[in-house]
């Protein structure tokens, strides 16, 4: 029996507790009031409850969804009125046959896998050195929280400001250690400072998450371990990492469907630049859209961005819904 | 609480401290510095005169003004504007959407039907939906209902991944309240609705607070559906900031000021409800301390 059993076993029986740290209650539960009783008209109280919502949503969701698999297989004209001219499965194959287009996947993937492997790294860092302080954690942790809360937009103007040749703050640093030059204007450099930004924004709340987790991890594991001579580093890897594994789970899928959509920091610094260093899905959909016009081509990018989306919200949700069962 | 008992065996075996507790605090200097760094500089910035903002040795030490925010707000492109835009809009989408997302999340958590989970999965594709695959048909869909360039039309745009997220977490929410004090306030003689008024509804306070101020801070910092959909009589204040530099010559001292003026509010909001912060971003899938 390996100690990380024991926390296995320990952390699945505390967070079946309520308000402790795990996996918490969803709207799949099973737990759901079998009654439903007040009935009008043939429409429960519950139904009653969530239709001004639903009949929203379903307008601002539908009506679009419908459009956009409409405009996908057509030539869509804005001049002189709206008009959606069927053209079979013209941009679909022009989507599929465009090499350009695939390389900004890879570029996507490229750009998801670094950023969110820095953020996972750092974020665990952060969470696990502030988990171990006992005083001014109340006073650091708002500090560290700070950069999820600025516009990306904003985020990426300030790294303009930043890495500006001729006055940036971190230019001049970088100019001190040797790197002479434009950071924003070479494709490595501006792939990498992009990459950085977003990193920037979102390792606090890989931050925020771990450190929810960890304090689900059992104490009296971890001097068990203590005792039988295990040091800091193998604690961690066999005892908190395995505890805290569903929890990253969900932070990288979340943070994988926010990747998907990622577009301002990158539209306001390098859009998409130098020689498409940074071009990754969205902005090239915005540039087919509203810098060519090229509508029903941009539908079929949009089309496979949502695909790829419903496939991780999909597993998102079975992950909510075993963590339910168990 | 329950980070205290971790904190006290952790404590003793490292009371001797050692290289470990060095890297450690070097470490989290370093994060810090990190993390604060940019925002202090843009603050700073923002009370800088012409030459010190763009000086080419880095100024840590001048002469502080309020030139900056004082043009910003005079003069013929008054931000004024772009700032009522950004609060209707914010405000509008917050609200709609928390109050819909209120009746909808207490309808979602209370009932079991069969085509619940479909309806679930609904709600959160579409909050995770591309901004891009979705404005692209707004685009057209709001040309066609005279939306482009209007507060309604932004309002309804932010409101695509603002309902579903109030709907999904507010049933989150209650979900975590015991149904159990709902069935005995129904045996007591109130009514559905009574039961949700006064009973469930207060026992979520915190989580409307909290749906609320996560919809504020999405709504304010969107960029990619105002830079489509707003226009002259919509234009908030991120695509005001980004327009100075399409501009020729860049005003970094009036830059840094709008970025002051968009973050700061965001970022008192947003750490006033830290405490649920985790459940609100991980759409309920992970509760905090």
């Amino acid at each position: 029996m390996s100690a990380d059993q024991t926390a296995d076993q320990n952390t699945a029986a505390r967070s079946r507790d309520a308000g402790d740290a795990g996996i918490g209650p969803t709207p799949v539960a099973p737990s759901a009031r079998q009654h439903d009783r007040g009935r009008t008209g043939g429409i429960t109280f519950t139904g009653w409850m969530m239709s001004p919502g639903v009949a929203l949503l379903g307008l601002l969701s539908l009506i679009p969804l419908v459009m956009l698999i409409m405009m996908s297989f057509s030539r869509v004209r804005l001049l002189g009125g709206l008009q959606l001219e069927f053209v079979g499965l013209d941009n679909w194959i022009r989507a599929f046959s465009d090499v350009e287009l695939w390389k900004s996947w890879v570029l996507t993937i490229g750009f998801f896998v670094s950023t969110l492997g820095v953020e996972l790294v750092l974020g665990i860092a952060i969470a696990v050195v502030l988990n171990r302080l006992t005083r001014g954690r109340g006073l650091l942790l708002p500090l560290i929280l700070l950069p999820m809360f600025v516009a990306p937009s904003i985020v990426g103007l300030l790294g303009r400001y930043m890495l500006d040749p001729t006055f940036g703050l971190y230019a001049n640093l970088l100019q001190g250690l040797g790197f002479e030059q434009d950071v924003l204007g070479n494709p490595v450099s501006a792939f990498v400072a992009v990459t950085l930004m977003d990193v920037w924004e979102w390792t606090p709340l890989i931050a925020l998450i771990t450190l929810a987790g960890l304090s689900g991890v059992n104490p009296s594991v971890l001097e068990a371990a203590s005792i039988d001579g295990a040091d800091e580093w193998k604690k961690f890897w066999n005892i908190v990492l395995p505890s805290i594994k569903p929890i990253l789970l969900v932070a990288i899928l979340i943070r994988s469907m926010d990747a998907v959509r990622y577009f301002d920091i990158i539209s306001v610094t390098t859009n998409g630049g130098p020689a498409d260093a940074t071009k990754i899905i969205p902005v090239r959909l915005y540039e087919a859209a509203f810098r060519f016009f090229d509508l029903g081509y941009a539908a079929v990018i949009g089309i496979m961005m949502l695909a790829l989306t419903i496939m991780i919200a999909r597993l998102f949700v079975g992950l909510l819904s075993e963590k339910e069962t168990h | 609480m329950s980070t205290h008992t971790i904190a006290t065996p952790r404590r003793r075996s490292t009371r001797g401290r050692g290289p470990g507790g060095i890297v450690a605090a070097a470490f989290l200097i370093l994060a810090l510095a990190w993390t604060v760094v940019p925002l202090v500089w843009m603050l700073l910035g923002s009370f800088k005169g012409p030459g010190d903002v763009t000086a080419s040795t880095p100024q840590w030490f001048f002469e502080p003004t309020w030139r900056n925010y004082e043009n910003l707000f005079s003069g013929a492109n008054n931000l004024a504007t772009y700032l009522n835009h950004s609060v209707i809009a914010a405000v509008g989408a917050a609200v709609i959407a928390t109050v819909l997302g209120t009746l909808g999340g207490y309808g979602l958590a209370r009932t079991a039907f069969k085509g619940k989970k479909g309806l679930s999965f609904w709600f959160i594709s579409t909050r995770m939906a591309p901004i891009a695959a979705v404005v692209l048909p707004l685009f057209l869909v709001f040309r066609f209902a005279g939306l482009i360039d209007t507060l309604p039309g932004l309002i309804l745009a932010y409101l695509t991944f603002n309902l579903p997220f109030a709907i999904w977490i507010m049933s989150a929410f209650f979900e975590a309240i015991p149904p159990s004090l709902e069935e005995s306030a129904e045996v007591a003689g109130c009514t559905r609705w009574q039961t949700f008024w006064y009973v469930a509804l207060p026992l979520t306070k915190a989580g409307i607070v909290t749906t609320a101020v996560l919809c504020l801070v999405f709504a304010w910092n969107d960029y990619a559906f105002a830079t489509v959909i707003s226009g002259p009589n919509s234009q908030t204040l991120p695509i005001a900031a980004t327009q100075l530099v399409t501009q020729t010559g860049v005003d970094w001292g009036q830059l840094t000021a709008i970025g002051t003026i968009v973050v700061l509010p965001m970022t008192l909001v947003g750490l006033a409800v830290r405490k649920w912060l985790v459940t609100g971003l991980t759409l309920g899938a992970v509760t905090g301390e």
